[in-house]
């Protein structure tokens, strides 16, 4: 067995208990891994209709094969449960080091069940698996729970190989915006995973291991990850602008694009872009790279050097941080805007779905539909203050924020606005205005994660041009194409791999890596019909915990109000349009129910039996 | 003579030198702890250090280096495979590692892999 270590660790909190497990290989084949392999298991073991933040859902921590292998960008880890935001399934991909250093300790796999009965920290330090009570740790922030549990441990030197996952106030308090944040990083796509570590009681999971992750032909394996690198060294996006100034870089594009909502998607173009595009940034935060494991882009930035606010702590905001925390919510100045993505990764709070929810909550006091007596709280578009005051407000579940806290969804029902919300499967949209950008509009509407580009990136053939030259507000051919990067990334995910390495590279260039690395003799196809595989099953969960079509359409503002403004001036979304034609590639009926006839060519048909009884 | 010329303000901390040690010499093997190049942290910089010469004590001073303002452990960011920490050490045997220049002439693989431009050979 090469590249998965083949075993899985169970562990029963409410039995405060655990066991090791060994993973079967047909399993491994069929799902590959990570987040193929996580859905499975999740699908197999919980009933779709359990309460999220009840102790029969489970938490599942899973790495890919190629996670710790060195293959490049070979980092992500995801964490597969039922969202406590959505009641979708959730996954959220970590970055950093946690998931190879989880294969580092002879482990693929966590499941995580039960409750435990006072706040734990799960510890697997070289083969030693503790359940230790963390009462100590409850309240504290990420940064703080990470320094204080290596400070706690007596060999300082393995202080510096320790890897910690924890989640911050918001998800202790069961706030469903809550995220997980592992070595500093927010995670990606995680919006309700927090509360349900909350839920259990856990407060942190630590890994630390020396175990070898074996190859299979590592002399070609040595090879064709040199060629890769290079590659990505000789594509512009990935070896110039994405190492400069991470995913910010976009802000600028997309302003020019129209993509670039504004004021809760009231708006998608914003003159004053010098304050806040590349030059602002740097001057902002001094930015120094960082890297997740194995990775040669390293884009994500730090920005501890020279502003003194950000000492020693935080990163840079990224593309997302701007755009769902700042500009959707009318904020422009980036010092603020740090902040707040700050006090997200501290507390732990996800940046989209937080930003979307108090954007909202901003839109209904422009509107006068909320006011100040109501929430006891100023929520005005563009004052920093407001935000960043909310935000603290939400993850410590303190005063009128409980409301806020409960999401966007959630607030703009209570307030007599539904329409209001901007967002899918309860989840609010990332910041890409679907109307201007028609595949994302489609990947957003049908996402069975909710809208977060980052499950079907269809922005690089869209905007980037990477590898198609398409145009972003016409709709020939986006069907088809959001449904081949929904499948691609869902196999990117199950092995490990970073989204981002498509900016510089093909789909099929990874497939000598995949094969030498693993001893298999995959071609591109099977890989993708196995990320169909993924996709089909996700969906299966989703429409057993009760989502169908009628959740795949995009908040009415899209359809009825054109872009104002701005480059995309007069743009609509059609994704209502191309749901049938994208049904229709993913060979599921009009109801979005998919057929005998696919899942069994994906041999899944015994789901399918299972789901007519 | 070629040299390794190590740059900590450009090291991501991305780690993948130490892999690329790893599966040079130990074929199909990754383990950073097999690696003869470590990248340890220490606060906000990371440091990426080569295995040097094994000692068989410890020293009996401990310095500190300060940069700046930051205060480091000299001892986190000494190369000698020294008997007071567990790095450079190979777990099963106990025998020291020592940086060899593996991989293809003229750069050893962990310059190869690296993209940062912390790692460069330069010849005297």
């Amino acid at each position: 067995m090469y590249g998965w270590t083949g075993r899985c660790l169970r562990v029963n909190l409410t039995k405060n208990d655990f066991q090791l497990e060994e993973i079967s290989q047909e399993l491994m084949n069929k799902f590959l891994g990570g987040r193929g392999l996580g859905v499975k298991i999740l699908y197999d073991e919980i009933d779709p209709t359990v309460d999220s933040l009840s102790p029969d859902n489970k938490l599942i921590f899973v790495s890919g094969p190629l996670v710790g292998t060195g293959a490049v960008t070979g980092a992500s880890c995801n964490v597969i449960t039922k969202s406590a935001l959505s009641g979708t399934i959730a996954c959220a991909k970590l970055r950093g080091h946690f998931g190879a250093e989880l294969k580092y300790s002879g482990l693929d796999m966590i499941i995580v069940e039960g409750k435990a009965e006072f706040p734990v920290i799960l510890s697997i330090m070289d083969d030693k698996i503790v359940i230790q009570p963390a009462l100590e740790y409850w309240g504290r922030t990420t940064s703080e729970t990470e320094n204080m549990f290596k400070n706690s441990l007596s060999d300082k030197w393995a202080a510096c190989d320790t890897y910690l996952l924890s989640i911050g106030s918001a998800g202790e308090k069961l706030v469903p915006l809550a995220n997980v944040i592992n070595d500093g990083f927010l995670s990606v796509g995680a919006a309700g995973i927090g509360a349900v570590m909350g839920s259990k009681n856990l407060k942190a999971i630590a890994v630390k291991g020396n175990h070898s992750v074996t190859v299979a032909d590592g002399n070609r394996f040595v090879q064709v990850v040199t060629t890769l690198i290079n590659k990505l060294n000789s594509a512009s996006l990935t070896s110039q602008s994405m190492s400069s100034w991470g995913s910010a870089f976009l802000v600028g594009l997309c302003n020019q694009k129209g993509i670039l909502p504004f004021k809760n998607f009231q708006r998608s173009s914003f003159e004053e872009s010098k304050q806040i595009g590349t030059e602002a940034l740097s001057s902002a935060f001094a930015l120094r790279s960082r890297g997740c494991f194995a990775c040669p882009i390293a884009c994500i930035k730090k920005t501890d050097v020279n502003n003194p606010i950000f000492k020693g702590k935080g990163m840079a905001p990224t593309y997302l941080a701007i755009g769902a925390l700042g500009l959707n919510c009318g904020i422009t100045d980036l010092t603020d805007i740090g902040m707040a993505n700050m006090i997200c990764a501290e507390m732990g709070l996800d940046p989209i779905a937080s930003g979307g929810t108090i954007a909202t909550a901003m839109e209904f006091s422009e509107k006068g539909l909320l006011s100040k007596d109501s929430i006891k709280l100023d929520l005005r578009f563009g004052h920093g203050k407001d935000l960043i005051h909310a935000l603290t407000l939400i993850a410590t579940k303190k005063g009128h924020a409980i409301r806020i806290g409960q999401g966007a969804k959630a607030i703009s029902e209570e307030y007599g606005h539904p329409e209001l919300f901007m967002g899918v499967k309860n989840i609010p949209l990332a910041p890409f205005d679907p109307r201007a950008i028609q595949g994302m509009g489609l990947h957003f509407a049908t996402s069975n994660y909710g809208p977060h580009h980052l499950y079907a990136y269809t922005f690089i053939d869209e905007v980037l041009n990477v590898h198609e030259k398409l145009e972003p507000w016409t709709i020939e051919g986006k069907p088809e194409l959001v449904k081949r990067f929904q499948d691609i990334t869902a196999v990117m995910d199950s092995l490990g791999l970073c989204n981002w390495s498509l900016m510089g590279l093909k789909f099929n260039s990874f497939v000598p890596m995949i094969n030498s690395c693993l001893g298999t003799s995959y071609k591109a196809e099977d890989l993708l019909q196995t990320g169909e595989r993924i996709w089909n099953l996700e969906r299966l969960f989703n429409m057993r915990a009760g989502f169908n079509r009628s959740h795949d359409i995009l908040p009415e503002r899209f359809y009825n109000e054109h872009i104002a403004d701005g480059p995309a001036k007069g743009q609509i979304s059609k994704a209502n349009e191309m749901l049938d034609d994208y049904y229709g590639f993913r060979g599921w009926d009009n109801k979005g129910q998919p057929s005998a006839k696919i899942l069994k060519a994906l041999e899944l048909e015994e789901i399918y039996g299972e789901d007519k009884n | 003579m070629a040299r390794i010329k190590i740059d900590h303000t450009k090291c991501t901390g991305c780690r993948h030198c130490e892999i690329a040690c790893s599966l040079n010499h130990v074929a199909g093997v990754a383990n950073p702890r097999r690696a003869r190049i470590r990248v340890f942290r220490e606060g906000t910089t990371y440091f990426p250090t080569i295995a040097g010469p094994f000692v068989d004590a410890a020293c009996t001073s401990k310095n500190d280096l300060i940069i700046g303002d930051q205060t480091y452990n000299m001892c986190l960011i000494c190369r000698a495979s020294c008997p007071e920490k567990p790095f450079f050490i190979e777990a099963e045997t106990g025998i020291p590692l020592k940086c060899d220049f593996c991989g293809i002439p003229p750069s050893p693989s962990c310059v190869t892999w690296c993209n940062s431009g912390a790692l460069e050979l330069v010849e005297d």
